[in-house]
């Protein structure tokens, strides 16, 4: 139940500990009662408005009032759609109308929403404390995200208060110990679900949450906290650890206990030399698709006998009542050891893309298992599941791919460039850069030309992760046995050029 | 080795990684300043600058690294100039 899991629980931490401290943003810290105050300041202002569509918009901010926004609307009912203001326009009125949102909340100086009818939440002042739960069915949405879609549409992954609920119950089979002495990091911008585990856990807990001011450089920023503030407990995607690889020698952190990761594929490697930087901490590999609520599995690493295929490491077994399935091509269950597409079925499963029955009939699935039909959900993950139980993962079946832990369809990027191109064929690639991180790599079908103004309207359609950050011309692409772009040719087009240089 | 000398390699470090010549070499030259560098790019060119000059930097003097002057800076430090 979410009410008792989430709302009741966060509100005794309230009770009890008003003067520790909840978050610590820009080097300043909240108390819990400040938090308080902040939540119902918000919901006052709420209970004054006529609010028309149950999806409010959340300018995305790094301050007290964006995170005190979600609770205020979690106590009303309320989901919020997270909103980042750097994002393109077109994008973000594509959110905005898809979802259906009237109500936005930005707690921004000044904002740019101001055609919308407009919660400024800087600027509220009625702190009178309202935090008392009312009776909300479960089904009632706390989130909704969106995520890239293969036809240049983002689609929204709409998650239930049930589906939240159950993610905070499955988290426990970590059996991790945190406690209200904490320090936890929250790296992660709202629009990715990372962040909910970031901020929400902790406050559960009582500890405090240190977030990322939004103009700083991400890895600069994570090593300052973790180097002066102590961080104990952290979520980072493996791509974080990968920029401060070269300088793990200087580095030792020996408060951290939590060292978890999710987003991408972990290498062992990278492990075994991030392990010696932090000789206190447990390191746990998890993995999930937002559409399944944050995270349903969990490896802990065990240094003498780490379990890893081709260098990653095992994404291990389910945690809650996720289960986890491999199939066929026809559907099938294959048998452990063999390949085939992982589909998750739970109560973390969200029940279907919003208002968008035709991308939902793709990706769910009936499962029969011992007589009984479930609801499944293919993840698109190329996965197996070895003797023991453990699975691990082998890579995508579609041309989707992790950018910093975004996840980003690669057709949805070629989609944008054709359109602007008109008639002129286009690739984008995922490539590996020299420190093992993956950029995009963009190929045009034509000789060498100018490519400021594509670039300029690729910029006005996708957020800056998704804009290609190499380019390589191609008077004819390269086709393959069965008549398809050979896109290995392509990529290795990227280093071979890399090598000449 | 001068400054010259280390301002003529940087360029050429920057070329490869950014694959453009859309900037101008000065000391107030920052990220903020130049296409496509940004925090992902710069681990890269950190990279390239350590190689060519067979230096290493440690990750305290990166964080304080404002612009391009503290970068030549550093670096003829490190080279004992």
């Amino acid at each position: 139940m979410f009410d008792i899991n989430i709302m009741a629980t966060l509100l005794k931490v309230i009770e009890s500990q008003e003067d520790k401290n909840a978050f610590c943003i820009a080097k300043k810290f909240y108390t819990y009662g400040q938090f308080a105050q902040c939540i119902s300041k918000v919901r006052n202002e709420l209970q004054t408005r006529a609010i028309e569509s149950k999806n409010i918009g959340l300018i995305e901010n790094d301050d007290l009032e964006t995170y005190a926004s979600i609770f205020a609307l979690w106590l009303e009912g309320l989901a919020y759609v997270p909103i980042s203001s750097d994002a393109p326009i077109d994008r973000n009125e594509d959110v905005i109308k898809q979802s259906n949102i009237s109500v936005i909340i930005d707690s921004s100086e000044s904002t740019k929403f101001s055609s919308y009818d407009l919660i400024e939440s800087s600027k509220l002042t009625n702190l009178k404390l309202n935090l008392k739960t009312t009776i909300i069915s479960e089904e009632d949405l706390v989130y909704i995200l969106f995520t890239s879609g293969t036809t240049g549409r983002p689609k929204g992954v709409p998650i239930s208060r049930s589906n939240l609920s159950a993610f905070v119950k499955s988290y426990e089979d970590l059996a991790l110990n945190i406690t209200n002495e904490d320090r936890c990091l929250q790296m992660f911008n709202l629009t990715f679900d990372l962040s909910v585990v970031s901020y929400l856990i902790p406050l559960l807990k009582g500890a405090c949450v240190f977030t990322i001011p939004k103009n700083e450089i991400k890895y600069s920023y994570v090593y300052e906290l973790l180097d002066e503030d102590d961080i104990s407990v952290t979520m980072m995607v493996p791509s974080i650890i990968q920029y401060l690889r070269p300088y793990f020698d200087e580095m030792n952190f020996p408060k951290m206990k939590y060292s978890l990761f999710c987003g991408e594929a972990l290498s062992l490697k990278l492990m075994e030399e991030w392990s010696e930087c932090i000789p206190n901490a447990s390191i746990i590999n998890v993995y999930g698709p937002t559409e399944h609520t944050v995270f349903c599995t969990q490896y802990k690493y065990d240094s003498e006998k780490a379990l890893n295929y081709n260098g990653s490491l095992s994404i291990g077994k389910q945690i809650g009542n996720s289960n986890l399935i491999i199939i066929d091509e026809n559907g099938k269950l294959v048998p452990s050891g063999e390949k085939g597409e992982l589909c998750l079925i739970g109560d973390q499963l969200m029940e279907g893309y919003w208002n968008n029955e035709k991308k939902s009939k793709e990706v769910f699935l009936n499962i029969e298992i011992d007589g009984v039909f479930h609801k499944a959900y293919r993840t698109g993950d190329l996965c197996f599941k070895d003797a023991q139980g453990f699975f691990f993962y082998s890579g995508r079946l579609d041309f989707q791919t992790k950018i910093q832990g975004f996840r980003v369809e690669l057709s949805e990027i070629e989609c944008h460039a054709k359109d602007y191109l008109d008639k002129i064929n286009v690739v984008a690639l995922a490539i590996e850069n020299k420190l093992g991180n993956n950029e995009i790599g963009l190929v045009i079908e034509s000789e060498e030309t100018d490519t400021e103004d594509l670039f300029n309207y690729l910029k006005s359609k996708m957020p800056q992760y998704m804009i290609p950050t190499r380019l390589r011309f191609e008077p004819i692409f390269p086709l393959n046995i069965n008549g398809k772009i050979d896109r290995k040719v392509l990529t290795a087009l990227f280093l071979k050029n890399k090598e000449n240089e | 080795m001068n400054k010259e000398i280390i301002i003529d390699k940087l360029r050429t470090i920057f070329i490869n990684v950014l694959e453009h010549e859309d900037f101008e070499i000065n000391d107030e030259l920052s990220a903020g300043d130049v296409s496509g560098w940004d925090s992902l790019s710069h681990m890269l060119i950190i990279g390239e600058v350590e190689e060519m000059f067979s230096i290493k930097f440690k990750f305290k003097e990166l964080n304080k690294m404002k612009n391009l002057g503290d970068m030549i800076t550093l670096i003829g430090n490190k080279l004992n100039l």
